[in-house]
């Protein structure tokens, strides 16, 4: 067993490692980190999570309801640190497991992945108490700097595949016309709810059949890489590539690649361009608005629509913001918020959500990778042409409540949550 | 969440630190009863708001210079911002309530400003606000009453004690009395009264019951001037009362001390500051989270709505008026735009929507009864007419 695999086992059972060992992992990480770009490329499957807080025994549940690594491919959209009692614990295992595994486990930047938030919210003060000084809390805070700002999610499917037995169902029965596009389970793997969708035909359908729309030529391949030529995207099952990123967006950013051209490697500034991408939050406004967080905007449908649609992107993946059902999809899907801290705080009451992007398995499981310049391709017909819609990936929610505290090896001593007394 | 707060996972390895409560004083033996420990626990309650008080004015939430005195040594903690946020709003809300109540507000008619004021605060516990009052720049003339467990009054008379800058906003030490035990204190403005609250609620109603001078009861109707213009205060108090305590204990003002039907009756008013709707994820979990610590929120689902605090200050006797609003609506409404400017500026606040969750499960609710003068101070005041 390396020193690695007994570091993982140590804080899987929420035990801490050595100063020493916390400085060489961070030294590690900050390498592998380093060669990532502002914008990850990450393959579906894969399944994204918000917000963790510290509450190293929630995460623990979420390994069991959304499987292990590396079994399964994680993308944890930042917010590893501050409020609960094991941020050391949670977000040295994440980085564990980011340095023994690569290529299954993508980590981006949250607004509490930063010096000045982590002393207000707690991560520097758990440091001092765990570790006696304020060393360890310096090297989580040099990785922090290296983290990407966002992710790009490429071939997901736009259907899901079933399950299993379906209760409390939205739609009609499952049918040659309708194909699963959301699902929601519980805990325990049941399926809770259901939605679909009209099946569109696609070329590879018998050509008796017509197309439901116009075919146009399409000029990119995988959406939202930017790639040009023919040899990806099937025409109908055609999804856009997810952009994952913590807060939302920004009015200084109206492409990717804009993200792709920020200086990332600093502590989060309090203004301007990357700040945006880990604070604004979507809301039901034209626009953009001030954020009553006092850092970031507030941005409307609009915005999102013309972001999703610019950029090839069928939806955003956001954290960030509490919910109190785990997830929450916004402006005709063109948004979800995932939150994935449960009983937030100790207090919130919440459940939390993951979400999985399955693989479109239907141009061989191919994917084209992005060249990272977008547009280059084709800059002026494309502004001429509509592109046809893009259909959103298929969705699969996993519900789950905070992790029992007396079972599953939680410390007698429960943590308290300030009232008004 | 504050360093202290954290729990050190090398005492949890040795097995050691649990189940230690947060509740201070107490000189009850090993044999005390569960009731006596539950009060344990009730008492400590008022530590926990010391301490948020004296985060808020560390960080420039609040103004007073009374709040490290009155709070126990070595407890100094920084709150999370939504907490300091929330002790701000509660404060300031009660704050102008009261300063409307004593006619201090520019808007106040002259002739209700002139008349002298009581004001009964319901386990006051280490409430600065008496301090406040008495050192404000123009003083209201009023007479303050207190009434706490013996083992709350017994801490804060000894920090008046032993600060001269508590001592001298009560006027010339001559005129202060204290009782042997240090657990009342009896001055021409202030009073500390060690009772119960539950004992007032087994008396209410019954008008032949006059205790004797010598018990603290007997102290308290001695003291107490029914003639006034009177305001009664419960922060975060009467909930830990059964229902029907919690009821009797008003009853006992509203009937045995000032009842209606003497002529010379004044307006009587009650301001509560409670939480509400324990029925929701939210509120479920702040119930089991409290009763975790040995809280346990007696009248919370019985008065677990606005709409119930209103209708319980009708039944109850204040009938000249109710309202009741969220500490969401109170921050929303009550505070200027500068002012939340202001405070929003001390620090970053990064929990908009714990925030809302937190702030729309307290409120605060008043209701007066009209005396033969007309109080017109709280009409102006915006209640909450729907329910967040």
């Amino acid at each position: 067993m390396s020193d690695l695999d007994r570091a993982i086992a140590q804080l899987r059972a929420c035990r801490l490692i050595p100063e020493s060992q916390v400085r060489e992992l961070c030294y590690k990480a900050r390498e592998l980190l380093i060669e990532e770009g502002n914008v990850v490329c990450v393959d579906a499957p894969v399944t994204v999570c918000g917000d963790i807080h510290g509450q190293f025994h929630d995460l623990m549940e979420l390994f069991r309801v959304g499987g292990d690594v590396p079994d399964t491919n994680y993308l944890f959209m930042g917010d590893f640190v501050d409020r609960g009692f094991y941020s050391l614990e949670s977000f040295l295992l994440l980085l564990c497991l980011k340095v023994r595994y690569p290529d299954r486990i993508t980590l981006i930047r949250g607004n509490h992945e930063s010096r000045q938030i982590t002393t207000v919210y707690g991560f520097y003060d758990e440091c001092i108490r765990k570790y006696g000084s304020a060393n360890v809390w310096r090297y989580c805070c040099e990785v922090f700097d290296y983290l990407a700002l966002g992710a790009l999610v490429l071939g997901a499917s736009a259907e899901l595949e079933p399950t299993g037995p379906v209760y409390n169902d939205t739609a009609l029965s499952t049918n040659d016309d309708n194909e699963l596009e959301t699902e929601v389970l519980n805990s325990k793997g049941d399926v809770t709810m259901s939605t679909y969708r009209p099946r569109q035909r696609t070329s590879l359908d018998n050509g008796s059949v017509s197309p439901t729309r116009d075919q146009v030529p399409l000029r990119t391949g995988a959406p939202g890489t930017g790639a040009s030529g023919s040899g990806a995207g099937s025409y109908g099952s055609r999804t856009g590539a997810v952009l994952c990123v913590h807060g939302g967006l920004s009015p200084l950013i109206d492409t990717v690649d804009k993200i792709r051209l920020i200086d990332r490697k600093q502590e989060v500034p309090h203004e301007g361009a990357m700040c945006d991408l880990l604070w604004s939050d979507p809301d039901e406004i034209d626009g953009w608005g001030l954020s009553p967080r006092g850092a970031g905007f507030l941005f409307g449908a609009d915005i999102v629509k013309q972001f999703n649609y610019k950029n090839d992107l069928s939806l955003i993946a956001r954290a960030h913001q509490l919910v109190m059902e785990g997830y929450k999809e916004m402006f005709d899907g063109g948004i979800v918020t995932v939150w994935s801290a449960p009983n937030y705080c100790y207090r919130c009451g919440n459940v939390a959500a993951i979400l999985e992007l399955g693989e479109d398995a239907s141009n061989g499981g191919t994917v084209t990778r992005s060249n990272g310049d977008y547009g280059r391709s084709n800059g002026i017909l494309s502004s001429a042409v509509d592109k046809p819609p893009l259909r959103s990936p298929g969705r699969r929610y996993r519900v789950f409540e905070a992790a029992a505290q007396d079972t599953r090896g939680m410390p007698a001593k429960k943590p308290v949550a300030d009232y008004f007394l | 969440m504050s360093a202290s707060q954290i729990p050190n996972l090398n005492t949890f390895r040795r097995g050691a630190g649990r189940g230690r409560l947060r509740g201070r004083g107490g000189h009850e033996g090993p044999g005390s009863t569960s009731r006596g420990q539950k009060d344990r626990v009730v008492q400590g309650t008022d530590n926990d708001a010391s301490v948020s008080r004296l985060s808020a004015v560390g960080l420039g939430y609040l103004e007073d210079p009374f709040a490290s005195a009155l709070t126990p040594p070595g407890q100094e903690t920084r709150r999370l911002p939504i907490i300091n946020r929330g002790t701000y709003v509660r404060t300031t809300a009660i704050d102008q309530l009261v300063a409307r109540f004593l006619g201090s507000t520019t808007d106040s008619d002259p002739s209700w400003k002139q008349k002298r004021k009581q004001i009964i605060s319901l386990g006051a516990g280490s409430d600065t606000r008496v301090f406040r009052l008495l050192t404000s720049p123009s003083p209201p003339n009023i007479v303050y009453h207190e009434i706490d467990f013996a083992v709350n009054n017994a801490a804060k008379i000894k920090a008046i004690r032993g600060t001269p800058l508590l001592q001298r906003a009560l006027g010339h030490r001559e005129d202060i009395a204290i009782s042997d035990v240090g657990d009342a204190l009896h001055s021409p403005v202030y009073h500390i009264h060690p009772v119960d609250l539950r004992t007032l609620a087994n008396r209410a109603g019954d008008t032949t019951d006059v205790p004797s001078v010598k018990d603290p009861v007997g102290q308290l109707r001695e003291t107490l001037d029914v003639t006034l213009p009177t305001l009664i205060l419960s922060e975060c108090c009467l909930v830990y009362l059964s229902p029907d305590e919690a009821a009797g204990v008003v009853r006992y003002f509203t009937e045995t001390l000032f009842p209606p039907s003497n002529p010379k009756s004044e307006t009587l008013g009650l301001v509560l500051y409670e939480p509400i709707r324990p029925e929701d994820a939210f509120g479920r979990t702040m119930v089991a989270n409290l009763a975790t610590r040995g809280i346990q929120l007696q009248t919370l689902h019985e008065y677990a709505s606005l709409e119930a605090q209103r209708k319980r200050l009708r039944q109850q006797g204040f009938d000249g008026g109710q309202a009741a609003a969220d500490v969401d609506f109170l921050w929303e409404r009550w505070v200027s735009e500068e002012e939340k400017e202001r405070v929003a500026g001390l620090e970053m606040l990064d929990e908009i929507e714990e925030w809302k969750l937190l702030a729309q499960h307290y409120c605060v609710a008043w209701g007066w009864r009209e005396g033969c003068d007309r109080f017109d101070g709280w009409r102006a005041l915006e209640g909450q007419s729907v329910e967040g």
